[in-house]
């Protein structure tokens, strides 16, 4: 399908007209979820303002071509590096961790780390978000996901079942785009509609997830006293492959394709890039800018970028937000900007799970409860490597096609965390910097050159095996994101503060994950390589054993939904307990991150959201009144129903 | 560049590659690799390398006949890969065709000879990336780049067969 960004979208609505008008919703960030927000919004006839922070440029294909130049010429090619330094709206990196000495707190990179643990987490801010260097895996979370406290005694329980989101979950799936089968994906309770087809078909597996299939088929693990068997099991993907015609009762679907350009060479299905992350060269992934191109097809629909959003203004006797003040850059390479103001009936904070609460305890917004920014989560991303005792190839297909799901629940999460495991695609790249660290250890210690340096390559790195294992982080209050007067950015944004700890719960199933890897290993044949290396930045100890423990940037729990307003940010609809007309959108919400990537989830809960949007909007629809003395003075203005 | 220096280069990166002289043509950066060579350590070793080189081919070839491999592998140990100028710059010569980056040289190389404005890590062109021969050794893309189209990487990978075959052992793992 052909969408064009509409020409000079990104810089048509002027910042200061914007500002006399009320919109029906002003959405702060324009990732996925602000995209999907803002194009349900448009279609139902709403105004939409969407305010990024990142460069304000049309998505055209010029402009996707100089991120894959910018990755193309990197020495580093870190998940940010397609994306251009920006000192106004800064991104964290993934090279940015280092280790944290107690009581001093990291703040040579944009997050502030106050630590104990270290993690390189990263989000990237340009239009279409994180989604631009997502590694688009879209599981489902499972139905006791839902139910992790009532359960098992951990974490929290949802306001919401698997049931209550199951139909947005074919929704998010419908506009994601994603590949799989339904037999593939229908396990432990992840039940589907009796006519349910994904809208493409599933990717195939690669041949290294084959060769590791033969051997771990069937094998036996015991655990908590329940029997079961690993199985190879493709991966949901949220990029484009072969239709299925069968998807809705028949009608088939018609995959999105690249922006703004017809589908010649790029836009149609994956090719097999092996380059997901930090960006697919061909768009074949999902990313937002597919949905923001369609959503600003509205005329109702506007942007304004290079917008930064500095204060949330609220109303001290109703509680109601009136106004979203911002920082609006002339330019990335300068520090200049002009203060506007943007005003709407909902507001709604789609920035994600640190930059939400960032923003609102920067506009001293802590919540009654004091519970903004507390409950951070990320999974805790374990890697255990191997040499198997034939070449089956690395660094071919999707950065990752097949796993294994099996330890993803149980009633074992009584006492351990839960993970799913990766089977990677790109050898120990995310480990030890495979090939590149192979290729200089041959020749400058190996003394390799020529045919025996050939030789050592296949030997070494295509024989290479990378599990990853994505273990389940639970809610706690002490993990959180502050802010400080001390820590601003160049536009004078306070910059996040991050605390986190892993508890021991995560820790017993590292430790756990850490053993199976060596029976998985052993059933292989292969070699276990792995080292853990104690001066590394995420290094953790526990039961005597370190491991080298990663980030996923995978953002979750800092404004969690709940039934009850005394311990949960927002409702089950994502809107605020305090501000009645204010959501706080994303992963934010989400009260356990459990062992799914959480995107699929993330839109899953932002199409849901939409309903609660409409249904406030169609109720509050009195005239919004300006008040016309402050207005004239310069001075905030007020904006009452 | 003369094009007998670039004749030269070619002929010593065959040597240090092991792949052929139309391969390494055929990624379109000979040139820009030898003039990336020149700028990051100067003139006088590149002429000093390609000598090096030259002479270890006649040590290693009887009577005008061809190297004999065994008798070159040592005449390159020898006046190559174990001299203390040339020889992290031979290594930096296989890295650049094989990752398409030029690495800096090691600080002692730099004390000893000097260091040029050029010879900090960079890689050379975008496209020198995605032409780095590493990914054809292990039957592979260049990840993001050059794909082998949908579901390719359910099939075995399609590394020589000689590299399947003949499997050293690791003397360096």
């Amino acid at each position: 399908m052909f969408v064009k960004f509409p020409e000079g979208e990104a810089k048509r609505t002027d910042p200061t007209t914007a500002g006399g008008v009320v919109y029906d919703a002003v959405i702060v960030g324009g990732g996925i979820a602000g995209a999907l927000i803002a194009a349900r919004l448009g279609a139902a006839g709403k105004s939409v303002l969407i305010l990024d922070a990142g460069p304000a440029e049309d998505l055209t294909l010029r402009g996707y071509e100089s991120y894959l130049d910018r990755f193309y010429s990197a020495t580093n090619k870190d998940n940010q590096s397609p994306y251009p330094v920006n000192p106004n709206a800064p991104m964290p990196r993934g090279t940015d961790a280092r280790r944290i000495f107690p009581g001093v707190p990291d703040s040579s990179a944009y997050i502030v780390q106050s630590g104990p643990f270290a993690t390189d987490t990263t989000y990237t801010r340009v239009l279409g978000g994180t989604t631009m260097h997502w590694e688009a895996k879209t599981p489902r979370m499972l139905p006791e996901d839902f139910q992790m406290r009532s359960l098992y005694g951990e974490g929290a329980d949802w306001p919401l079942t698997y049931e209550d989101l199951a139909p947005y979950y074919n929704e998010a799936e419908y506009e994601i785009g994603v590949s799989a089968d339904v037999d593939d994906q229908s396990y432990l309770g992840i039940t589907f509609d009796d006519d349910y087809v994904f809208p493409m078909q599933g990717l195939p597996l690669s041949y290294l997830d084959q060769v590791v299939a033969r051997d771990v088929d069937g094998m036996p693990v015991e655990l908590d006293g329940v029997q079961r068997e690993l199985r190879v099991r493709p991966w949901p993907q949220g990029r484009n492959g072969v239709p299925n015609p069968a998807y809705n009762g028949g009608e088939g679907y018609v995959p999105e394709g690249a922006v703004s350009t017809y589908q010649v060479e790029v836009g149609e299905r994956c090719q097999g890039n092996n380059n997901c992350v930090p960006i697919c060269p061909v768009q074949a992934k999902y990313h937002a800018g597919k949905t923001l191109a369609r959503a600003l097809q509205n005329p109702q629909v506007h942007l304004v970028g290079q917008a930064v959003a500095y204060k949330v203004h609220v109303d001290e006797h109703t509680g109601r937000v009136t106004e979203i003040e911002y920082r609006r850059y002339d330019k990335p390479d300068s520090a200049h900007f002009t203060t506007e103001r943007a005003r709407s009936r909902l507001f709604v904070l789609a920035a994600n799970a640190v930059e939400n609460p960032r923003l609102m305890l920067a506009s001293g917004l802590r919540g009654s409860n004091g519970l903004m920014g507390r409950n951070f989560m990320d999974h805790a991303y374990l890697l255990a490597w191997a040499r198997l005792p034939e070449p089956a190839g690395t660094f071919r297909g999707t950065n990752c096609t097949g796993g294994i799901t099996e330890l993803r629940g149980g009633r074992f999460r009584r006492r351990q965390a839960a993970f799913s495991v990766d089977i990677h695609n790109d050898g120990w790249g995310w480990a030890r910097g495979a090939p590149m660290s192979d290729l200089a250890d041959l020749v400058d210690a190996g003394g390799r050159y020529g045919e025996s340096l050939r030789q050592g390559l296949v030997d070494r790195v295509s024989t290479q095996l990378l599990l990853a294992f994505m273990v389940e982080v639970p809610a706690n209050p002490s993990n959180r994101v502050t802010v400080d007067p001390a820590y601003t950015d160049h536009l004078g944004n306070m910059r996040p503060i991050l605390t986190y700890d892993i508890p021991d719960y995560t820790m017993r199933g590292v430790a756990y994950a850490r053993q199976l890897s060596k029976r998985i290993f052993a059933r292989l044949g292969a070699e276990d390589h792995t080292q853990y290396d104690p001066s590394f930045w995420g290094y953790a100890v526990y039961g005597g054993e370190g491991y080298e423990i990663r980030g996923g940037n995978h953002l979750a729990g800092t404004h969690m939904m709940g039934h009850d307003r005394s311990m949960s940010v927002v409702d089950k609809d994502q809107r605020s307990w305090d501000h009645e007309n204010l959501y706080l959108v994303g992963g934010g919400s989400m009260p356990t991150v459990s062992t799914s990537n959480v995107t699929l989830t993330i839109a899953a809960l932002s199409l849901r959201s939409v309903r609660a949007m409409l249904d406030q909007l169609a109720k509050e629809s009195a005239p919004i009144r300006v008040t016309s003395e402050a207005r004239a003075q310069g001075l905030p203005r007020e904006v009452t129903l | 560049m003369t094009p007998d220096a670039l004749e030269d280069f070619l002929s010593l990166s065959v040597d240090l590659t092991a792949f052929e002289r139309t391969d390494l043509l055929g990624t379109g950066l000979a040139r820009q690799y030898l003039a990336k060579v020149r700028d990051a350590c100067g003139e006088d070793v590149v002429t000093a390398l390609l000598e090096a080189h030259r002479a270890a081919r006649t040590e290693a070839a009887e009577d005008g006949a061809r190297p004999d491999p065994q008798r070159l592998d040592r005449a390159l140990r020898h006046r190559i890969f174990s001299e203390e100028r040339l020889g992290p710059v031979a290594r930096n010569v296989i890295k650049l065709w094989y990752a398409g980056t030029w690495y800096g040289l090691p600080p002692e190389w730099t004390d000893s000879y000097g260091a040029q404005p050029a010879a900090e890590t960079s890689t050379v062109t975008a496209a020198s990336y995605q032409e780095g021969l590493l990914w054809r050794a292990i039957a592979a893309n260049p990840p993001g780049a050059k794909a082998p189209g949908y579901g390719a990487w359910a099939r075995p990978p399609a590394i020589e067969d000689r590299y399947l075959k003949g499997r050293s052992h690791d003397r360096t793992g």
